[in-house]
C-alpha cells in the first residue's frame, strides 16, 4: 500500500485554536501532522541533493584527509611536530579537546534539560543539537587519545585484567575523564538514537527504493507507533533526560579537574567546575545558532526554527556569557586577595605577559561583543546574531588557549621559563577535526531527519487532547 | 511469548479526540487484546486504555544501583587490595576520589540498561500485533489506528466488524495473518 495515498486528508486546524496556544509561536500556523511529516521527511526521501550540499561536503571532505595526514605523520613522528614541549606540555590537544567536549554540552541541555523542564521550543532544534553533540564528543576524544603519544595503547586506560598486572590510576582525574567522556558518548549516542526510532518508523514506511526500506526498517527496530510501546518508550525518554540531565554537569566538571586538582597557579581554582559548565553551555549555543542559521536557510525550514527559536537561543547565550564574565572576575579578585605571590604574577603575566593580545582578544570576544544580545534588535537579526556566534565561537576557543598556555609557560622558576607556538601540524589537526565535524553533519543531514517529526507533531494544538479535555 | 503477529480488525480515526474517546469506549466494552497505533504519543491514552503504570523505573534504580556497586567494588579492589601504590602518603582508601567514577559508572549502567530493557521489553507485549503489512496505514504519518486482534477471548469477526464501525471508525478492515485484507 503506497503510504502517501490519503483519501481522507485530515481537518484543517482551525487557526483561532492555534492562535490561543503558547507554543504556536515555535510553528508557523497551517500545519497538519501530514504536512510536517513531509516537509521533513522530504528533506531525506525526495528531494535533490542541493548543489550546495555536495559543495559543503567536498570541502568538508577534503579537511577530513587533511586530518588523515597530520595524524599519519604524527604516528611516523611522534608528538615532536606538535608545538608542546617542556614547560608547556598541554598545548592544541587539550585546548581543542576541551573545545569540542563543551560544544557538544548544548546539545544534551537542549534535549535533556530543557525537556525536563518543559520548555516545548526545544522540540525543533533537539534533534540536530543532539546529533552535534555526539560529533564534538567524537571529536573532542580524538584529541587526548592522540596527545598520549601511543594512541594504538589507548585502551590501557580502561580498567582490564591483563598479564602486565597494570590497573588505571582510579586517583586521578585524567582516568575520571576517561569514564566521564566514555559514559557521555554512550548516553548521547543511546539518547538520539532512542529519540530516532519513531521517526525511522516513518522513514521506513515512506522510502520509495528497497534500499532505503530495508536500512531504514532494520533501524527502526519494528516500531509501530503502538500506543503500550508509547508509554513505555515516553518514560524509558525520561529517564535517560533525568540521567543526562546530571551527567551533563559532571562531564565538564571533571574537564575542569583536569586543572583544578593539580596544584599550578591559574588551575588550583575551586571556581573552575561551575564557570567550566557555563562556558560549555555558551559556546555549546554559540555552535548551534551557527549551524541553524544556514540550515534553515538553506532548507526553508523558517516555519519550524522560528525567530523565537533564536531569540531565546540567544539569551541563553547572554545569561551564560555573563557566568562566564563572573567567573573571569573572580580568577582575578581570587589572584589578588589570595595573597600568593605566583597566583598574582600569574594573572599579571597573562594580562600583560607575552601572550597579551590572546588575553584581551578574549574579553572582547568572549564579553564585550555579546552584549550587544541585550539589544532586541540585534537577536532579531539573523545575520549580526550569525556574527556574534562565530565571534563566541573563537572566544570560547581563546579562552582555552589562556587557561592552558599562559598558566604553564612560567614556571615556578625563571630557568624554567618557556614560549608554546603551534605548528603547521597542532593547526592541521585543529583544522581537520573541523571538516570531520562538518563532514558528519552533512551526512546526518542528508540521511536521517534533522527534526524531529514526531515530537513536532505533538506541538500542534490539536494534539493536546489531555489538556483542552481538563480546560 | 505471543505470535508476533495475529489476524484481527483495524480502523482509522484521524484526531486524536477521536481516537482517546474510541478507546476509552474499546476498553468499556470489555475487549482485552486491542492496540492503537498513533504517529505521536497521545496523552491520555494509558488510561483510556486502562494500561497500568510503567515498571521501567524500578528497572533503572536497580541497575543505577549495580553500577555503583560495581565502581565501588573495582576502585576499592584495585587500589586498596590488589595493588595498593603510595603516592606521596595519599591513602589508598581515598573514598572522595573514586565519587566521579561511582556516578559515571551508575549513569552508564542505568542509561544503557533502561534502554536495552525498554526495546526488548516492547517485544514481549501481551497484546498480539496486527501483520507488519498492515501496519503500514499511516500510522506513523498521520493516522490513529485501532487494533483489535483475534486472539481476544470476545473475538467474533461480525460482532467486532460492526462494534468498530460503531465508533466512528473510517477504512474499517479485517486482515488475516498474511496481512492481506479479508473480504
Amino acid at each position: 500500500m503506497a503510504p502517501a495515498s490519503h483519501p481522507h486528508p485530515p481537518a484543517e486546524p482551525p487557526a483561532s485554536k492555534g492562535a490561543a496556544t503558547p507554543e504556536s509561536a515555535f510553528i508557523a500556523p497551517g500545519h497538519t501532522f501530514g504536512s510536517i511529516t513531509d516537509k521533513i521527511s522530504a528533506i531525506v526521501l525526495t528531494r535533490r541533493t542541493p548543489v550546495g550540499w555536495l559543495l559543503g561536503f567536498a570541502i568538508a571532505f577534503g579537511l577530513v584527509m587533511l586530518f588523515l595526514m597530520a595524524v599519519t605523520w604524527l604516528l611516523l613522528k611522534g608528538t615532536g611536530i606538535w608545538g608542546v614541549n617542556i614547560p608547556v606540555g598541554w598545548g592544541f590537544a587539550i585546548i581543542n579537546f576541551v573545545w569540542w567536549i563543551g560544544i557538544g554540552h548544548a546539545g544534551t541541555l537542549i534535549s535533556a534539560i530543557l525537556l525536563l523542564l518543559h520548555q516545548h521550543w526545544r522540540t525543533s532544534i533537539n534533534r540536530f543539537a543532539e546529533a552535534m553533540t555526539l560529533f564534538a564528543v567524537a571529536c573532542a576524544g580524538l584529541f587526548p587519545i592522540l596527545h598520549t603519544g601511543r594512541p594504538w595503547l589507548a585502551y590501557w586506560l580502561l580498567p582490564y585484567p591483563n598479564s602486565m598486572g597494570l590497573w588505571p590510576q582510579f586517583r586521578s582525574p585524567l582516568i575520571w575523564d576517561v569514564f566521564a567522556v566514555t559514559t557521555y558518548a554512550t548516553v548521547s549516542a543511546l539518547f538520539w538514537f532512542v529519540g530516532l526510532v519513531p521517526d525511522l518508523a516513518t522513514l521506513r514506511d515512506r522510502a520509495r527504493s528497497r534500499v532505503g526500506r530495508t536500512i531504514y526498517g532494520v533501524l527502526a527496530l519494528g516500531w509501530r507507533g503502538s500506543a503500550r510501546h508509547w508509554a513505555r518508550y515516553e518514560s524509558a525518554y525520561l529517564l535517560l533526560a533525568g540521567l543526562a540531565t546530571p551527567l551533563v554537569l559532571s562531564v565538564h566538571t571533571v574537564v575542569s579537574f583536569d586543572f583544578a586538582i593539580s596544584v599550578l597557579p591559574g588551575w588550583h581554582t575551586t571556581i573552575f567546575p561551575p564557570y567550566f559548565v557555563a562556558g560549555a553551555i555558551y559556546s555549546g549555543f554559540a555552535m548551534v545558532l551557527t549551524l541553524a542559521i544556514p540550515i534553515r536557510a538553506a532548507y526553508g525550514l523558517q516555519d519550524f526554527i522560528t525567530q523565537r527559536h533564536l531569540d531565546n537561543m540567544a539569551k541563553v547565550m547572554l545569561a551564560t556569557g555573563l557566568i562566564v564574565a563572573y567567573g573571569y572576575a573572580m580568577e582575578a579578585f581570587i589572584a589578588w586577595y589570595s595573597g600568593s605571590f605566583y597566583e598574582r604574577f600569574m594573572y599579571w603575566n597573562r594580562v600583560t605577559g607575552p601572550y597579551w593580545p590572546v588575553f584581551w582578544a578574549l574579553i572582547a570576544t568572549n564579553i564585550v561583543i555579546p552584549q550587544l544580545l541585550w539589544l532586541k534588535k540585534v537577536r532579531l537579526n539573523v545575520p549580526v546574531l550569525f556574527g556574534i556566534a562565530l565571534v563566541i565561537n573563537t572566544g570560547m576557543w581563546l579562552e582555552r588557549f589562556v587557561i592552558v598556555v599562559t598558566s604553564l609557560h612560567r614556571d615556578f622558576l625563571p630557568s624554567s621559563w618557556g614560549m608554546y607556538y603551534p605548528t603547521m601540524w597542532d593547526w592541521f589537526t585543529y583544522v581537520g577535526t573541523i571538516g570531520l565535524f562538518v563532514a558528519m553533519l552533512f551526512l546526518f543531514i542528508r540521511f536521517l531527519p534533522m527534526i524531529s517529526i514526531f515530537e513536532m507533531r505533538t506541538l500542534l494544538p490539536e494534539s493536546k487532547v489531555k489538556d483542552s479535555a481538563h480546560a | 511469548m505471543v505470535p508476533n503477529s495475529t489476524k484481527g480488525i483495524l480502523g482509522h480515526f484521524y484526531e486524536p479526540a477521536d481516537a482517546l474517546a474510541a478507546a476509552a469506549k474499546v476498553r468499556d466494552a470489555g475487549w482485552k487484546h486491542f492496540d492503537f497505533l498513533t504517529p505521536f504519543p497521545v496523552h491520555g491514552m494509558e488510561e483510556a486504555m486502562g494500561q497500568k503504570r510503567s515498571w521501567l523505573p524500578w528497572v533503572t534504580a536497580v541497575l543505577a544501583l549495580c553500577g555503583i556497586v560495581f565502581a565501588q567494588a573495582l576502585q576499592n579492589y584495585v587500589m586498596v587490595f590488589d595493588w595498593p601504590m603510595n603516592f606521596g602518603g595519599k591513602p589508598f582508601a581515598a573514598w572522595p576520589a573514586f565519587i566521579p567514577i561511582t556516578f559515571e559508572a551508575m549513569v552508564f549502567w542505568a542509561a544503557l540498561g533502561s534502554a536495552v530493557v525498554a526495546i526488548v521489553a516492547g517485544r514481549m507485549d501481551s497484546v498480539p500485533q496486527p501483520p507488519p503489512m498492515a501496519v503500514k496505514t499511516g500510522a506513523t504519518f498521520d493516522r490513529f489506528v485501532l487494533w483489535i486482534s483475534a486472539t481476544d477471548p470476545k473475538w467474533d469477526a461480525a460482532e467486532a466488524e460492526r462494534f468498530v464501525r460503531s465508533l466512528g471508525a473510517d477504512g474499517v478492515r479485517l486482515v488475516d495473518v498474511g496481512g492481506r485484507t479479508n473480504a
